[in-house]
């Protein structure tokens, strides 16, 4: 009776898998977290590359209509390869959208070894820079985000003490390396470096830390929910100080939060009223999510567009579009026009983009300071 | 499609070892650990640094791995001697969370939550470990060592020891068992065999980071264990199957949407645990009449 | 002025600990089930009165009532459907305990898929701190978190001495069968014994909503504490549980002074531990070693 009911479940989960590959669509993946502790960034990307692949498709950009299939990886490693391996060997896709530095890390050599590309959009490790050929970020890492920052906050705000809270993972100590090196270098100190575990809650007795420090200005590097709540108990706990955060801080955890009013965070340079394309994706994002759009519904769009793009030129010469041959017309084209700006691909798979200063107004951010290019 | 039913296949017989294993501490030593995820992780880092910095093959490495885990297992023998029930519970989740807290800070060995990457494939000496088939080989034929093993002690005399304590310990130890050193030995043994999966995960995946053994991933063993069945051999292995096959089952129903996925999966094996508990407490696999006393 | 500053945080946050770690004690030890699930009526309480002031822009008076309401209505659901059914035919510890965590696995999904899984605050100027000396923070929640963990105890401390009932409850915590002996009914107790332990999460739960913020894995994450707490105190003993919540929260405001925060929340697990190996009954409790 177990064996006939364990058998069923079997044979009905792989009786799905008969469905057969329609050639009248062309397909690409997405891997996200759909749900759990960080579903909303799953829904916030997968949200801005629909509206990419409405758009592809209402140009009729490509030959056959493109299709994106979403699998969720609940933003762990192990499911992330179970859906990555999904993806690959069921859906057969050329091209698949990844998030979030712990399951990019695991599905990169699955994506490798089959020859498929991962695109990531939100993770800004330094070590997204090192996962293989395949694996591509349309998002400028870390560092040059703090390269761009660092000399506004020292030299044209006068901020020379500061004081960092940086989470215990690699995106966190990256930024910690690259403070501890820029801040000197532009002329400010670092006067406190506290580390904090991503599950911590409770920010009252590091508050006090951080004003006995006395600094100038408070970098914040966290993520998520987390950041959020550095924030709201930093201001309750009486630090008046300056506060600072990297891109994350273009969530709308921390947008909307009235505590976060005037806090300043690097980010990608996007004019969203620049071109037609930034005009016509944030006026579908506004009229679909009723809010602003911010850099990560750009990122997760251009990743989509990077692929409608070598796509195109693909079909244009003939050739089928596969994984290997996306990474060669990558390497062939190399700067994409793309919402943000020029997109310059790096040998690495990493990019630089024009880069821009915000502060936070309750909407989308003030531009402060805009056209900053790093390499 | 093959590579992928390959791939559930081998998560499938690694998270198996673990249920089994769990499963020999908690129902047949009656021992209520929520910390295995620990083992596991101390396995997989361990296996995978002696591959990485020693050169080690698959077997050396998987032997340390058992090694540190039977020596982490008695932080957690050590409550379980003296107290049980609701204590032990408690104690398992302090190691379970004091255990993340040395995964995610202990940098130098653990890569933090950056985890260690690039772990070589697994060698034995003459071949190496390469495609996935072969992984599935591999875990294919220790999840069956292991199986065997824990059956053998089952049918022991130190199984039997161990189930006269989960039943009625004071008898037990008024018959002359040595009660502590029978439940320091049994956590002792549950643990190595689970290090046995963090070693076969470590080479798989070839990366390890700190969110696989999370308190989470804990309650997904418990959850195995219970609704395939505890105090049976097979139970734990058709939880594995079931609960592995969970989520990929639910990514083909259409209509659900896809934000709510994962919600829905926990939501089910809540709801399992909750509706066996009140009408089939032996589990899917097991017996109506568990006689296990009460407490 | 920094200890004393952090002393004053612990002792706010000390505050949610104790109730959440008295509620359970209370459930657990008047009717000896060990109710995990007791972190799933903290979030409800914490959603429903983040949902009832930010959503619905109720009063708070009409937000605590409606939390109220409907953990008091979880906790009866938890004991007659759940719990009664187990322990009718089984009730080993181990199913109970398995049957709870199911529950709080179901309740927290359901909150995360109807709330969101952001993390949301209610916003209430009494989290901002005010500078009443030098270098010293303290915002108007934290006292109103230990005063009103204080009435709450000093008001069950009451009910349990000198109401029929509350001695029905004592009664059944000792021996439940001589409570029938008495012509009291242990299903009636211990239905009040779970509404009213579910209740004491409400103030803590509405705490936290207005200083921390809560997020659908609160209560997991709050439970988990409590019941170290309650270990620590003692089982069994509600004065036990409300010292220990104290304790806790103390000793993980207290870390930040001389370790990194990133060790912080290992100190309570440490402590937790310690107490285990070494005092398994904890302060206050009744030493329960091996049976």
């Amino acid at each position: 009776m177990k064996i006939k009911r364990l058998l069923v479940s079997v044979a009905a989960a792989s009786a799905f898998a008969a469905l057969p590959a329609t050639g009248q669509d062309i397909r690409i993946g997405a891997n996200l977290p759909m749900s759990g502790p960080n579903a909303e960034y799953g829904e916030l990307f997968s949200s801005a590359a629909a509206i990419a692949i409405e758009h592809a498709n209402a140009d009729k950009m490509l030959s056959k209509k493109l299709v994106m299939v979403i699998e969720d990886s609940q933003a762990t490693p192990q499911q992330g390869v179970v859906a990555m391996n999904k993806l690959v060997s069921v859906e057969k896709v050329p091209y698949v959208l990844s998030a979030f530095t712990g399951v990019s890390k695991a599905i990169a050599p699955v994506g490798d070894k089959a020859k498929v590309v991962s695109v990531n959009g939100g993770g800004i490790g330094p070590d997204l820079a090192e996962l293989g050929d395949y694996f591509w970020n349309v998002i400028p890492l870390v560092n040059l985000e703090v390269q761009a920052l660092t000399p506004y906050l020292v030299k044209e705000r006068g901020l020379k003490k500061f004081a960092l809270l940086y989470v215990d993972d690699p995106a966190g100590e990256a930024i910690k390396k690259e403070l501890d090196i820029h801040v000197p270098k532009n002329g400010g100190t670092m006067v406190s470096s506290q580390q904090v575990p991503r599950a911590s809650q409770q920010f009252a007795g590091i508050a006090a830390k951080v004003r006995e420090a006395q600094p100038d200005v408070v970098f914040i590097a966290s993520f998520g929910t987390q950041q959020a709540q550095i924030v709201k108990q930093l201001r309750d706990n009486g630090v008046k100080q300056q506060l600072v955060g990297y891109s994350a801080f273009s969530s709308p955890t921390i947008t909307k939060l009235p505590e976060a009013k005037g806090a300043l965070f690097p980010s990608q340079d996007v004019n969203w009223d620049g071109d037609a394309i930034s005009k016509r994706l944030a006026r579908d994002w506004k009229a679909k999510k009723n809010k602003e759009p911010n850099a990560y519904v750009a990122n997760y769009y251009n990743a989509v567009m990077v692929f409608v793009k070598l796509a195109q030129a693909l079909e244009k010469s003939g050739h089928p579009i596969t994984g290997e041959n996306l990474l060669r017309q990558r390497k062939a084209v190399g700067t994409f026009d793309m919402v943000g700006g020029k997109m310059r691909f790096l040998p690495n798979g990493t990019v630089s983009m024009p880069l821009a200063i915000y502060e936070i107004d309750g909407g989308a951010g003030k531009l402060v300071k805009g056209n900053l290019i790093v390499e | 499609m093959l590579a992928y039913l390959n791939n559930l296949a081998v998560l499938i017989s690694i998270n198996a070892i673990l249920a089994v294993t769990l499963n020999f501490v908690l129902g047949y030593a009656g021992i209520f650990s929520l910390a295995h995820a620990v083992f596991f992780g101390v396995g997989a880092y361990t296996s995978a640094l002696v591959a990485m910095k020693l050169g080690g093959g698959f077997l050396l490495s998987t032997a340390a791995a058992m090694a540190a885990s039977a020596l982490i297992s008695l932080a957690l023998a050590l409550p379980a001697l003296r107290v049980r029930g609701e204590y032990f519970v408690a104690a398992s989740l302090g190691l379970q969370m004091l255990a993340l807290t040395v995964f995610s800070e202990w940098k130098v060995v653990t890569g933090g939550i950056g985890g260690i990457s690039n772990i070589p494939p697994a060698r034995f000496p003459g071949f190496e470990i390469s495609s996935p088939a072969q992984y599935l080989v591999l875990a294919l034929g220790c999840l069956a060592l292991v199986m065997l093993v824990v059956a053998l002690l089952v049918r022991s005399s130190f199984g039997r020891s161990l189930k006269a304590i989960r039943d009625d310990e004071t008898a037990a130890s008024a018959f002359g068992k040595n009660v502590a050193v029978i439940k320091t030995i049994a956590v002792a043994v549950s643990s190595a065999l689970a290090a046995v999966a963090g070693s076969l995960y470590a080479f798989y995946l070839s990366f390890v980071n700190v969110e696989s053994f999370t308190l989470d991933t804990s309650v997904y063993l418990m959850a195995m264990v219970i609704i395939g069945g505890t105090a049976t051999l097979v139970g734990p292995v058709v939880g594995a199957v079931l609960i592995l096959l969970l989520p990929a089952a639910l990514s083909y129903l259409p209509g659900l949407p896809q934000t709510e996925v994962g919600s829905i999966q926990q939501i089910v094996y809540g709801l399992a645990m909750v509706l066996l508990m009140i009408f089939r407490p032996g589990g899917l696999w097991g017996f109506r009449d568990q006689s296990r006393g009460d407490r | 002025m920094l200890l004393l500053q952090l002393l004053i945080n612990g002792l706010q946050l000390g505050a949610i600990y104790a109730l959440t770690a008295v509620g359970f004690a209370l459930i657990f030890g008047s009717t000896k089930v060990f109710h995990v699930a007791h972190g799933a009526a903290f979030t409800l309480a914490g959603y429903l009165f983040w949902w009832s002031i930010n959503a619905q822009e109720w009063h708070w008076a009409v937000g605590l009532a409606l939390a109220v309401a409907v953990v008091v209505a979880f906790g009866l659901f938890m004991e007659r459907f759940i719990y009664r059914p187990i322990q009718r035919h089984e009730g080993a510890f181990f199913t109970v305990f398995v049957a709870a965590f199911g529950m709080q696995v179901i309740v927290q999904n359901l909150v995360g898929m109807v709330f969101g899984r952001g993390f949301e605050t209610v916003t209430v100027s009494l989290s901002r701190a005010a500078e009443i000396a030098p270098g010293l923070f303290v915002a108007p929640i934290a006292g109103i978190a230990i005063v009103v963990a204080i009435v709450f105890f000093i008001g069950l401390n009451l009910f349990l001495l000198h109401t029929h009932v509350g001695t029905g409850l004592r009664a059944l915590a000792d021996n439940p069968d001589l409570v029938r002996v008495f012509g009291l009914e242990p299903t009636r107790l211990a239905q009040v014994a779970f509404g009213l332990g579910s209740a004491l999460v409400v103030p803590a739960a509405a705490l936290t909503a207005m200083s921390q913020g809560i997020n659908p894995g609160i209560g997991a994450h709050i439970m988990l504490i409590s019941l170290a707490a309650t270990i620590v105190g003692g089982i069994g003993s509600l004065k036990g549980a409300a010292y220990g919540g104290f304790l806790l929260g103390l000793a993980e405001s207290l870390a930040v002074w001389k370790l990194d925060p990133q060790w912080s929340e290992a100190v309570t697990f440490v402590i937790l531990f310690v107490f285990i190996i070494f005092r398994p009954a904890g302060f206050l409790g009744r030493a329960q070693g091996a049976k």
